[in-house]
């Protein structure tokens, strides 16, 4: 087991050093330098841009500033955003907070409502029940998230119900801390109730037919031929393994969860990483660009990782391999 | 007892026995009403997508100066005959509008209207509806912040929205599929070198790797080049996923008789490939690509929701819903949603359509 | 009383708005501590029949028109779900054709033989009777194996502990459903020959069904050789094997290689079985007996006594 889990970490290393030299290689690409945008700030002396371009080795070869971009990353130094005018580490720190808490609870959510949902319509294939989950579960497939988190905001807006957007109130700094607290969890609600439903129906559908397989399968015979209650049958012998693939599943879907909430939210304003990442490309804010997106990756294959460790426990085929 | 219940349902394949894969799977999937119903949807949308100009009342840069915010006209039935009334403010200032009492003018068909050109080639005057009357303009689905008519430009953005999602398909397909099946077939360092590639750019979050490949390129673009570039961009990261399933497929076609046969024959490689391997993944393509193309269209929707994709004045789906992420006008003038309910439309009948080709491919589902 | 007692047993599967019969009519009876092989090729309708003892056929799609299974005397098509829970395992336990797709991949072999216990000798469910059941299988080590997962175990250690938890709850009847098909040529003659040993030690019945003729003449007393969902004869084993008075249990025994007889052409017999509602008229059997009759086509043959105990479905059975 524990090699396992040290050869997957091996594993990452190279992973996450290629995202960055493709990124990396992407904003080097980009039209112009890093800090022409910078040039027609006139706010910002020529010096500061030249001490810049000095410190990030701007007018090297791409593989010198890429080394030395490498470098100041293991160090924790991801560069620093011309449009924040603060380090890129800090302010990713905050976004990347807001995307994994707003992604956590998605899931979270998403997968307590989904997995009950697949086992219902599943144990009463073709009822009336399945019908209606399996068909609501189609239309969600198919709904866009730009469209749903619109919608979401179209509610906020006329009901009043939620914050319209964003992550706190604009009065946040002068509140109680219990006070904060709230208005934290208000802000999140909605963004979490989109990013949570545009996923439920992926889960449910792959749930339900999980859980089919498993109750074809023949040990699920045997264990009505001992004599166990039907009950039984199916929340020891068919869930257990039905689960299985699903954390597979977790792992692909972590993808699809990011990307979701990358539209979620830049529709409904929640400043994760996703936002900050159009923002930087909009400031032309390079370095930042990089940032972000080796952070999201970064995010996506701990994900992974963690899925593979939960597929691992739950699966002796696996773990003991 | 398996092999019981599968012989129950072999049994009424017993008569389609002679007729080729091609054959068993239209006959399959002819039976399943939700697909077939996707397949006639797709067909509707895609044939007015390429008559939009004949279908649009309007061009979709025209601009009423007069009606912003304009609601979706009233249709009301005159004995057969559907007439409207013309719209007034209810405000001066504000953008409530009131339909004039006993105000009516009928609607007809193939009247004459501005000058666009069918299929991009034969100028002509002529729209599918309207009133041939300047002061009563119809506008079924309302006009958006510009006075421009929303159904005109939905049809118009369905050009682009729809054909993004099949050349997208086609290419990044191509790719996907050539590589994965060399790959799979090569084996060995070229194998290996394709495979980190494909698991690097999969494992960066779609459109995270869509945004920075799209930072690369200028902002100011032509249509045309903007367009090229969202199908090479989106292609770009879509072939991977492609490339590893196919590249699977190959490993183990390689190894089958006919093909071992064709290489002692002395075909080369390359003839292998596209003689043996490729075929062989045909059903898998055909069900994958129906049900990948929402992706492409939902990535343009998205690059041009965030302007940085197709821009304004040209009308795509995702440009055009942009308008409504103002919660003002979100309130007040839902019909800005109508692109969204037109790409829910198009992705449910992919869905349906991927979803009845994959169950008449896939000959163990009963 | 017998202890098992099918009469006219009828199996239906709906499909569409189609009704397909699996079983046909199907009549016989068990004697306590007896042996009968039901022989017959693949989708003939045995593994259903096996599978309607103890009600494990879903219903639907399957429905039961017509018939009785006497259990102890007791009705199972009538029976309620407590009571089905209660023979399954308790009269009727069951092996199966494929032991690493029986056993359930993710419980230790330990943990899915106690669930045996706990359910029909809850008093006895500890480590030590697991251990006894593992050693009356024939596995070695079984103290180190009860915490093993399946895959960690050889196909034959597998069946073993399938028979290991099917013993478990001391049932009176063992069915066992092509135990042997999925198993390598060895390991087959091994199992049967535990099967064997259990039968004298236990005094159990035993229900073996499969399609292979070869495997039963040491361990069956009495045969009933199945086709599309009728049985088309049944007879003492050796009575059987001697004489075969069915064309099709002819040319079963025909298909079937024998040592010593490498230059003897091997009989395939022509032809499938026919699908489920496909059925040919009159006799099932007719469009591949080698000996049909031109009414054979028409008329529909009875299963008749011909000598003590032995039964025949074809009215030309006293011809070559």
């Amino acid at each position: 087991m524990w090699q396992y889990i040290a050869k997957r970490i091996l594993h990452l290393i190279p992973l996450l050093f290629g995202v960055s030299l493709l990124t990396y290689m992407l904003m080097w690409m980009t039209p112009g330098s890093f800090y022409d945008n910078l040039k027609q700030n006139p706010q910002i002396s020529p010096e500061k841009i030249k001490e810049l371009e000095a410190k990030r080795h701007i007018n090297e070869p791409f593989y010198v500033a890429y080394s030395y971009w490498l470098l100041n990353a293991v160090k924790g130094d991801l560069g620093y955003s011309l449009a924040y005018k603060m380090d890129a580490s800090k302010l990713i720190s905050t976004r990347l907070l807001n995307t994994f808490l707003l992604s956590f609870f998605a899931t979270v959510l998403a997968w307590a409502i989904a997995i009950p949902m697949g086992i219902v319509a599943a144990v009463h294939k073709d009822s009336i029940a399945d019908r209606a989950l399996s068909s609501v579960a189609f239309m969600g497939l198919s709904i866009p998230e730009v469209l749903l988190a619109l919608l979401a905001l179209m509610l906020a807006a006329s009901t009043g119900w939620f914050p319209v957007g964003g992550s706190q109130s604009p009065m946040y700094d002068l509140m109680e801390p219990g006070e904060k607290f709230w208005n934290r969890v208000h802000h999140l609600i909605l963004p979490t109730l989109v990013l949570a439903a545009s996923s439920l129906a992926g889960i449910m559908r792959y749930m339900r037919s999980n859980l089919l397989d498993t109750l074809r399968a023949e040990f699920v015979t045997t264990a009505r031929a001992k004599g166990m209650a039907e009950g039984w049958v199916i929340y020891k012998h068919a869930l257990r393994n039905a689960i299985n693939p699903l954390l597979t599943i977790f792992g692909y879907s972590l993808a699809g969860l990011l990307s979701g909430a990358f539209i979620v939210e830049n529709v409904m304003a929640w400043p994760g990483l996703g936002r900050l990442t159009i923002e930087a490309i909009t400031s032309k804010d390079y370095e930042l660009v990089v940032a972000t997106v080796v952070m999201a990756t970064a995010l996506l294959v701990i994900g992974n990782f963690i899925a593979d460790l939960l597929l691992a426990w739950s699966d002796p085929r696996i773990r003991l391999k | 007892m398996a092999e019981t219940i599968t012989n129950v349902t072999a049994g009424t394949d017993e008569d389609i026995v002679n007729l080729s894969p091609w054959q068993i799977m239209w006959r399959r999937l002819r039976q399943r009403k939700l697909a077939m119903a996707g397949a006639v949807v797709l067909l509707v949308l895609y044939f007015v997508a390429a008559l939009a100009g004949f279908f649009a009342p309007y061009g979709y840069e025209r601009q009423d100066r007069d009606r912003f915010f304009h609601p979706p006209t009233k249709i009301r039935f005159d004995g057969l005959r559907p007439v409207m009334a013309r719209y007034h403010l209810t405000e001066p200032g504000s953008f409530k509008y009131e339909p004039v009492a006993d105000d009516r003018k009928p609607i007809s068909l193939f009247v004459q209207g501005e000058k666009y050109k069918l299929l991009g080639l034969i100028p002509s005057t002529t729209h599918l509806f309207g009133t041939g009357d300047e002061a009563y303009p119809i506008y079924l689905l309302g006009t958006d912040q510009y006075g421009r008519d929303i159904f005109s430009r939905m049809l118009y953005g369905s050009q682009i929205s729809l054909s993004i999602g099949l050349i997208g398909i086609i290419l990044s397909y191509s790719i996907g599929v050539f590589v994965g099946a060399a790959s799979g077939y090569y084996g060995g360092k070229v194998d290996t070198l394709i495979m980190r590639l494909c698991e690097l750019i999969m494992s960066i979050p779609g459109l995270y790797l869509i945004l920075a490949l799209r930072a690369t390129f200028p902002s100011n673009l032509t249509s045309v080049q903007m367009y090229l570039l969202i199908v090479v961009i989106l292609s770009f990261v879509g072939w991977a996923s492609t490339a590893r399933v196919i590249r699977g497929m190959a490993l183990s076609l390689r190894e089958r008789q006919y093909v071992l046969a064709a290489r002692a024959l002395g075909q080369s490689n390359l003839q292998i490939i596209i003689k043996h391997i490729i075929p062989g993944t045909f059903s898998y393509l055909i069900v994958g690509a129906t049900l990948s193309i929402p992706y492409y269209i939902l990535g343009e929707v998205v690059l041009s929701y965030l302007t940085v994709g197709i821009q304004e004045p040209e009308a795509s789906w995702g440009n055009m819903l942009n308008a409504a992420q103002n919660t003002e006008y979100l309130r007040n003038y839902p019909w800005l949603l109508a692109p969204g309910a037109a790409i829910f439309i198009t992705v449910l009948a992919f869905n349906f359509l991927g979803d009845g080709l994959r169950d008449a491919v896939d000959t163990k589902s009963a | 009383m017998p202890l098992l007692e099918i009469k006219n047993l009828k199996l239906d599967f709906k499909q569409g708005d189609k009704m397909l019969r699996a079983v046909d009519g199907v009549s016989f009876s068990m004697e306590a501590g007896e042996t009968v092989c039901l022989v017959g090729e693949s989708g003939c309708g045995k593994s259903v029949t096996a599978l309607s003892i103890a009600r494990l056929v879903p219903t639907p799609p399957a429905i039961y028109p017509e018939g009785e299974i006497l259990l102890n005397g007791s009705d199972v098509l009538k029976m309620g779900k407590k009571e089905l829970r209660s023979i399954r395992g308790g009269i009727v336990s069951y092996i199966f054709q494929d032991p690493s797709a029986s056993l359930n991949p993710v419980f230790r072999v330990g943990n899915q033989i106690k669930e045996s216990l706990k359910l029909h000798r809850p008093q006895a469910a500890t480590d030590d009777e697991v251990i006894r059941l593992l050693k009356l299988v024939g596995i070695p080590a079984p103290e180190s194996r009860i915490r093993d997962y399946p895959h960690q175990m050889s196909g034959g250690m597998q069946q073993r502990v399938m028979i290991a938890m099917a013993l478990a709850s001391e049932p009176k009847l063992l069915v066992a459903d092509e135990p042997t098909t999925a198993l390598d040529v060895t390991i087959q003659a091994q199992i049967m020959e535990l099967l064997l040993d259990l039968k004298k030690r236990l005094g159990m019945s035993i229900l073996l069904i499969t399609h292979n003729l070869g495997i039963v003449g040491d361990i069956a007393d009495r045969l009933a050789v199945m086709y599309a969902g009728q049985i088309v004869e049944m007879a003492p084993a050796n009575q059987m094997l001697k004489r075969p008075l069915h064309p099709y249990t002819r040319s079963l025994m025909g298909s079937v290689p024998k040592l010593g007889h490498e230059l003897e052409r091997l009989n395939a017999i022509p032809g499938n079985v026919p699908s489920i509602g496909f059925m040919p008229t009159g006799c099932r059997f007719h469009p591949r007996c080698p000996m049909a009759k031109s009414d054979c086509s028409q008329k529909v043959p009875e299963l008749v006594q011909v000598e003590p105990g032995h039964w025949v479905r074809c009215p030309y059975w006293s011809e070559s």
